[in-house]
């Protein structure tokens, strides 16, 4: 079965750590990447909100189209792209299903549906477009210098530290349970025996993953402290020197500029052929 | 400082930090298996275990309850979304406002880690809340996205029954199979064990609370309970279904007035989150203030 091999080649360890290592080193060649974290952000946000003001499907659809090409330029994972079809598939399935069985067998409903999940559609694409293009480390020192709580930046880096120790040792609690352990031999119906002994196991990994992460925790933290940690976190000054790389430069203000014609376009283009 | 005693709730800022630190890396590694593992999807019914609720439970219950909620929700974040290249902007901040206050009201909740009836409850009332948050915004989605909602038929109706579809399994899933039973479970064990690791004494639960913090905390489900209530029962006035029986009397009874009941509902939440948000920001002062 394919799908059976594909599900085992997700849920490995190792490539859980390609995956990070991949979105950890960004895409640095891509359009997207240089542009000012902040800036990017805005736009986001300006895409994902705009399209709830309208009720106008030419409008919807254009956006989609731009939004799919900005995908396509920063070079989104076939992954995710992959889980985004699957997405919208099951969503047009539903769709119909719903219409069909509370719509007492007529179409009527379909049409407001399908204004409403482009408008989803437009918000998911968007995010994919810009989040995937931005390294974690560029995006949270964006978040840092839009006053988001240190805190938050502090996380990503320690992420990016801890992850793959933490995945290694709970994946050997795993293990060392199911050496120790037995699978029933009786599977049951649709193997729910099978299931259910996986999920105890994955359940009581937990138990001992808990220690020793509060045992590490405190020497990590101690080890922050002694070399002032919190107070680097709160001083003005040392957040200055970590932000001083983001910069407003002319790309940026030049990306501004297009992106916003290119709205424009789409919304006059919209009022003149509404639909 | 010196002539003050520690009591259990002063924990020093390395401490806070801890928590943070390990709920953050422990709900991050859980949050990061259930994005990894598959759904099984029929259309609008969808049974997937979205979330393995007990270990923010476990650890709002053991330890400082706002800096592990908010630690959960920050990992979930990292470790599950933005790591993993799925970061998805608003919908993050969504979740975390839902997420933490769920669980911030979970660990509020349970005075004595080893009365098993509080820590049920919490468990379901967290999970509950967090569900029930969500399917607000879902609903308030759909609401504001779709044009001339009550003129399609069918629409309204069946964008309830996927709510409450949802509701229920995930009650199901995550509040009991992956909330209630390993809390129960695993909250006995690590009660007393964990904490000294981390250098805290474990909660007094012969500590009685005060009553006030008490109410609050009843007061705030009641709350959300009732914007709920209150969201649904507009949307069902907005799109003119009648409950025939008991319509008539209702109406006479409270009069117009009765629309007001949902409005100020809202209005509550909107006066509690500003009132936390608040105290959380004048804690922060302090904080700064210790540690600049």
């Amino acid at each position: 079965m394919e799908l059976t091999d594909k599900i085992k080649n997700v849920l490995n360890v190792q490539t859980i750590k390609l995956e990070l290592i991949k979105t950890a080193f960004g895409k640095p060649d891509v359009y997207l990447a240089n542009i000012d974290p902040r800036v990017l952000m805005f736009w986001y946000l300006t895409v994902s909100i705009l399209p709830w003001f309208t009720f106008n499907n030419t409008i919807l659809l254009f956006i989609i189209a731009y939004t799919a090409v900005l995908a396509v330029v920063s070079r989104v994972s076939p992954l995710i792209l992959t889980l985004l079809g699957i997405g919208i598939v099951t969503e047009l399935f539903t769709i119909v299903i719903v219409s069909l069985v509370f719509g007492g067998g007529t179409f009527e409903a379909i049409l407001p549906l399908l204004t409403f999940s482009m408008k989803l559609f437009i918000m998911s694409i968007a995010s994919v477009s810009v989040f995937a293009s931005m390294s974690p480390e560029r995006l949270s020192d964006g978040l840092l210098s839009l006053k988001v709580p240190a805190q938050f930046s502090f996380a990503v880096s320690y992420g990016y530290r801890m992850l793959p120790i933490l995945l290694d040792e709970y994946h050997q609690i795993f293990q060392s349970f199911r050496l120790r352990g037995k699978t029933p031999e009786n599977h049951g119906f649709l193997k729910w025996r099978i299931v259910y002994y996986y999920i105890l196991v994955v359940i009581k990994s937990f138990y001992p993953l808990m220690l020793n992460i509060a045992k590490r925790t405190r020497l990590t933290v101690e080890a922050l402290e002694v070399r002032g940690f919190s107070y680097s976190l709160h001083n003005p000054e040392a957040k200055r020197v970590k932000l001083s790389y983001l910069k407003v430069r002319t790309k940026d203000y030049l990306f501004i500029l297009t992106q916003l014609g290119i709205l424009l376009i789409i919304w006059w283009f919209g009022n003149t052929f509404p639909s | 400082m010196s002539n003050k005693l520690p009591n259990r709730d002063a924990y020093t800022e390395s401490q806070k930090m801890m928590i943070f630190i390990l709920a953050m890396s422990l709900y991050g590694l859980a949050s990061l298996f259930t994005e990894l593992l598959p759904e099984f999807q029929l259309g609008p019914i969808d049974i997937s275990i979205s979330y393995l609720a007990f270990i923010p439970l476990i650890l709002v219950i053991l330890f400082h309850p706002l800096y592990a909620a908010i630690g959960a929700s920050v990992g979930d974040i990292i470790f599950g979304k933005l790591l993993l290249g799925d970061f998805s902007g608003i919908g993050e901040v969504e979740g975390f406002i839902e997420f933490s206050l769920a669980m911030y009201v979970a660990g509020l909740l349970v005075r004595d880690p080893t009365n098993k009836r509080q820590i049920g409850a919490a468990a379901i009332i967290g999970v509950g809340i967090d569900q029930m948050l969500s399917s607000i915004v879902d609903i308030g989605k759909v609401w504001l996205g779709v044009e001339e909602l009550e003129a399609v038929a069918g629409l309204p109706e069946s964008i309830l029954a996927i709510e409450a579809f949802s509701f229920v399994n995930e009650m199901v899933i995550s509040g009991v199979l992956f909330g209630l039973i390993p809390t129960l479970y695993l909250l006995p064990k690590l009660y007393g064990k964990i904490e000294p690791l981390m250098g805290m004494k474990p909660r007094n639960p012969n500590i009685k609370a005060s009553m006030t913090e008490y109410i609050s905390v009843r007061f705030l489900i009641v709350a959300i309970f009732l914007a709920f209530v209150g969201l649904v029962a507009e949307y069902m006035a907005e799109m003119d279904i009648n409950f025939a029986v008991w319509e008539p009397d209702f109406l006479d009874q409270f009069g117009d007035g009765f629309i007001w009941l949902p409005i100020s509902a809202a209005a509550i939440i909107v006066i509690l989150i500003i009132t936390i948000t608040v105290k959380m920001g004048r804690k922060k002062v302090e904080k700064d203030k210790w540690s600049a």
